[in-house]
């Protein structure tokens, strides 16, 4: 699973932090391609597995703010 | 038009109509009602995917996106008038400030001392009434 985050209207360190936070439902990796953070999410756990893209991009989103 | 599948709505945001922080104030406020993600591939819109927590009809997304655009208009709105009466909220703060400094400095000023002693207070009785009570008693 694969999410783009636009360099331009996310900020790395909210997304690392919702990585730390999101750690034990999946294994993260990040990646920075052109104007893009791509974050790929793999072993995902079972019980989230459809909804924990877009939580993970509230969250991130929720951690732009402070 | 809007595209709607997925449970999700995908509109376009005009940056010269509105501008970032009120996409992002409009976006804060949504986050509890529905899953948001922002992009832009050019650099004067933004794309806003909208996608219902719970299942909605295509009507329902549509209303969740003129929820959305209202809520970017008050967020509008409120930013410029924040602009607008950026210099009269400076003045009135430092009107204030003064004031309360100005009010400290003249509080100090006539703050009455003990060592004044305006009512006497201090002058031993011996000095005011010395001889006279030595006759009462």
């Amino acid at each position: 699973m694969l999410i783009n985050f636009n360099k331009n209207l996310y900020r790395l360190k909210a997304i690392k932090l919702a990585i730390k936070e999101y750690q034990n439902l999946a294994n993260f990796s990040l990646k920075q391609k052109r104007n893009y953070i791509q974050v790929e999410l793999s072993n995902i756990d079972k019980s989230v597995r459809k909804i924990i893209k877009d939580e993970f991009c509230n969250y991130v989103f929720f951690l732009m703010k402070s | 038009m809007p595209i709607k599948e997925n449970n999700q709505i995908k509109f376009r945001v005009n940056l010269q109509n509105y501008p970032m922080e009120a996409i992002y104030g409009a976006a804060y406020v949504f986050l509890s009602k529905a899953y948001l993600f922002l992009d832009n591939k050019s650099p004067e819109k933004i794309e806003v995917f909208l996608k219902g927590k719970k299942k909605f009809n295509k009507k329902q997304l549509e209303e969740l996106k003129g929820e959305f655009l209202n809520e970017l208009l008050n967020y509008t709105v409120r930013i410029n008038l924040s602009k607008n009466n950026k210099k009269i909220r400076e003045y009135i703060i430092s009107q204030a400030l003064y004031s309360a400094f100005g009010d400290d400095k003249v509080n100090k000023e006539d703050e009455i001392k003990y060592e004044d002693d305006p009512l006497g207070i201090a002058i031993p009785w011996e000095d005011k009434y010395g001889k006279e009570i030595e006759k009462t008693i």
